[in-house]
């Protein structure tokens, strides 16, 4: 059996059982080649489910959709390794309970997707250590980091000047964030009015680079603001480079467990502190 | 015999227009992303796309625009007005659904006040729209009753012609007409055949949406919550969209000094309705979507008697969760019956 096959049938057990009031997952898209999220809430919604080397998004930020784990009942997904790795940080933020998730793992590579074993965010620790040991990058994005590495400051300045002008604030990257769960973001507060709201090259390096700290050992990789960026700024570097940051300095690798401290919020006595003179 | 301009003489028109004093701005694609922009050559214009990411609003109606800037002191309060700049501008190769989306929201910026910004622009471009003969899966301009060659908006009409050496020309306004006297010389009379329009199937009844969205009895209908559920709140089916308008204003500054400026707003943004008290009237997202949807096809057209949708589509192509206007409309058009 597929392992769509397997998951359709599974969710369809998880909610003919009770088990799990809502499974969040895959349907068809607008056309052949795109998935979107589709939720289902009975067993045989679960049979329009697809399991694919297209179902690219990360559903978790889903769960944290106000009011829908506050009945305490529990609600299954789909996620790939970053979904997991999403959902421990929710859980290490105290965002949800990650007993009333229910995790059809699935990972892909090279177009083939199977299975993970595990239904518990906790049962997939292994596979933490092991994605925090192989990190890898794809040889085309190594060429363009290389490239952006070997750049002057006045040349990466420049770089970036020209990425940011096409930002329209939308925010697209924001929203489809599982990490950006504020009740109201920064560039929302304007008594004081923090970061400018209006998308000029100012108010975009602004909001750009708040983004980039905020996320800085929280951010999973799962490129979802990338694909959602609809002028095609390349946040995944942007994230790539803080998330090298943090492993480097305080080998942190976010979203390994959900007991594990915010990189950024917490402090060990043997931190380097390089950057005090 | 009709007029038809060539291909190969584009880059004499562009140098007699800009000898004219018009800034000549097209499909242009730099940086991963195209829009609108201006040009020097004509071998920096991108022509061969369906249409670019970007809207013709940006050049109306810019994402952020400076208003006025102010300087408060005991005695008294300065301020300096901030205009567009005055330049003459020809757009060369606009899409019908973003020349259309033009005309769409003239009435709008003309209705309570005249905007001034808006109209300024207006009044100083021309638009040269080029027919479609390509659509992709996500065009819907003839669900909107427009078509891959409507005229709304534009000032020159150009169907591409059969074997691909240029455009027949059919000039729809004075201005039009103003701006193609000037390159007169580089027409030709010619017998060419035009090239077939894109084909571009109708997906929806925006008749039978617009009775359903009429009946009050839908407003509170469940199909909002069902059809909304993955909506994740961002605004890019609106700041792409080549007919929303709504905007806010910012006082970047001080008290005493700064510049107010207008600022594109999204009324699927949580803050949009938000009042001063704390209450939100559209507090969630499904009424979000509701809003966007009434406006556009329900109090625009009772207003106006225009849809606020001109069918490019480009909600739906660049929804980063698959969402979008056909989806809706499809799902009402299926209620409806």
């Amino acid at each position: 059996m597929s392992i769509q096959e397997q998951y359709r049938k599974k969710a369809a057990e998880l909610l003919s059982s009770g088990e799990v009031k809502l499974v969040i997952g895959y349907g068809s898209g607008s056309t052949p080649d795109r998935r979107r999220a589709l939720f289902a809430r009975t067993a045989d919604d679960a049979a329009l489910f697809h399991v694919d080397a297209a179902c690219d998004a990360n559903l978790s930020g889903y769960l944290v959709n106000e009011g829908l784990l506050s009945d305490k009942k529990k609600i299954g997904i789909f996620l790939k390794p970053e979904g997991i790795r999403s959902v421990n940080i929710l859980a290490a933020e105290s965002q949800l309970d990650p007993d009333q998730i229910v995790i059809l793992g699935f990972t892909e590579e090279n177009g083939t997707v199977s299975g993970l074993q595990g239904t518990q965010a906790s049962d997939f620790t292994s596979l933490m250590t092991a994605l925090k040991e192989n990190r890898t990058t794809s040889e085309k994005e190594q060429a363009l980091v290389d490239k952006i590495e070997a750049m002057t400051p006045q040349e990466r300045f420049a770089f970036w000047q020209a990425e940011f002008e096409k930002c329209i604030k939308c925010y697209a990257c924001r929203q489809v964030c599982p990490m950006c769960y504020c009740k109201r973001c920064i560039v929302d507060n304007n008594q004081p009015q923090w970061v400018h709201t209006s998308s000029h090259t100012l108010g975009n390096f602004e909001w750009n680079l708040v983004r980039a700290f905020h996320l800085s050992g929280r951010c999973v990789e799962c490129g979802g603001c990338d694909r959602a960026c609809p002028v095609n700024i390349p946040l995944r570097l942007i994230n790539r480079r803080m998330a090298n940051e943090v492993l480097d300095a305080f080998d942190h690798f976010s979203g390994m467990n959900q007991n594990q401290e915010p990189v950024l919020a917490s402090f060990k006595k043997d931190d380097p502190e390089t950057f005090i003179l | 015999m009709t007029k038809i301009l060539l291909r190969d003489k584009l880059d004499d028109c562009l140098t007699r227009w800009h000898a004219a004093g018009f800034d000549v701005v097209g499909p242009v694609r730099k940086n991963n992303i195209s829009q609108y922009a201006t040009v020097k050559k004509a071998g920096e214009l991108d022509l061969g796309i369906i249409l670019p990411d970007r809207t013709l609003k940006d050049l109306f109606f810019p994402q952020t625009e400076p208003m006025f800037s102010y300087r408060i002191s005991k005695q008294k309060i300065d301020t300096e007005e901030y205009l567009p700049p005055g330049r003459q501008r020809i757009i060369f190769g606009a899409r019908a659904c973003d020349a259309s989306a033009m005309a769409i929201d003239d009435p709008l910026f003309g209705w309570d006040y005249q905007d001034t910004y808006w109209f300024k622009r207006r009044n100083e471009t021309v638009i040269v729209t080029i027919a479609c003969t390509a659509a992709d899966e996500f065009c819907m301009c003839t669900s909107l009753k427009l078509a891959p060659d409507s005229t709304q908006g534009s000032d020159i009409l150009l169907r591409p012609l059969g074997d691909n050496r240029g455009w027949q020309v059919e000039e729809l306004t004075d201005r039009g007409r103003e701006a193609f006297s000037r390159i007169e010389a580089l027409l030709e009379e010619s017998p060419a055949q035009t090239a077939a329009l894109a084909d571009v199937p109708i997906k929806f009844d925006l008749d039978l949406c617009r009775e359903w969205l009429q009946n009050p009895e839908n407003f509170e209908s469940h199909f909002w919550k069902e059809i909304s559920m993955r909506c994740i709140g961002c605004g890019t089916c609106t700041f792409l969209c080549p007919t929303c308008h709504c905007f806010d204003f910012q006082d970047e500054g001080d008290t005493y000094t700064g510049i107010r400026r207008k600022n594109w707003d999204s009324c699927s943004f949580a803050l949009f309705t938000m009042h001063t008290s704390g209450r939100n009237p559209r507090s969630t997202q499904s009424a979000r979507w509701r809003q966007r949807i009434m406006h556009k096809f329900n109090y625009f057209p009772g207003k106006f008697n225009l849809n606020s949708c001109s069918g490019c589509g480009r909600c739906t192509r660049e929804c980063p969760v698959d969402m979008g206007i056909i989806e809706t409309l499809q799902e009402i058009t299926k209620l409806s019956q």
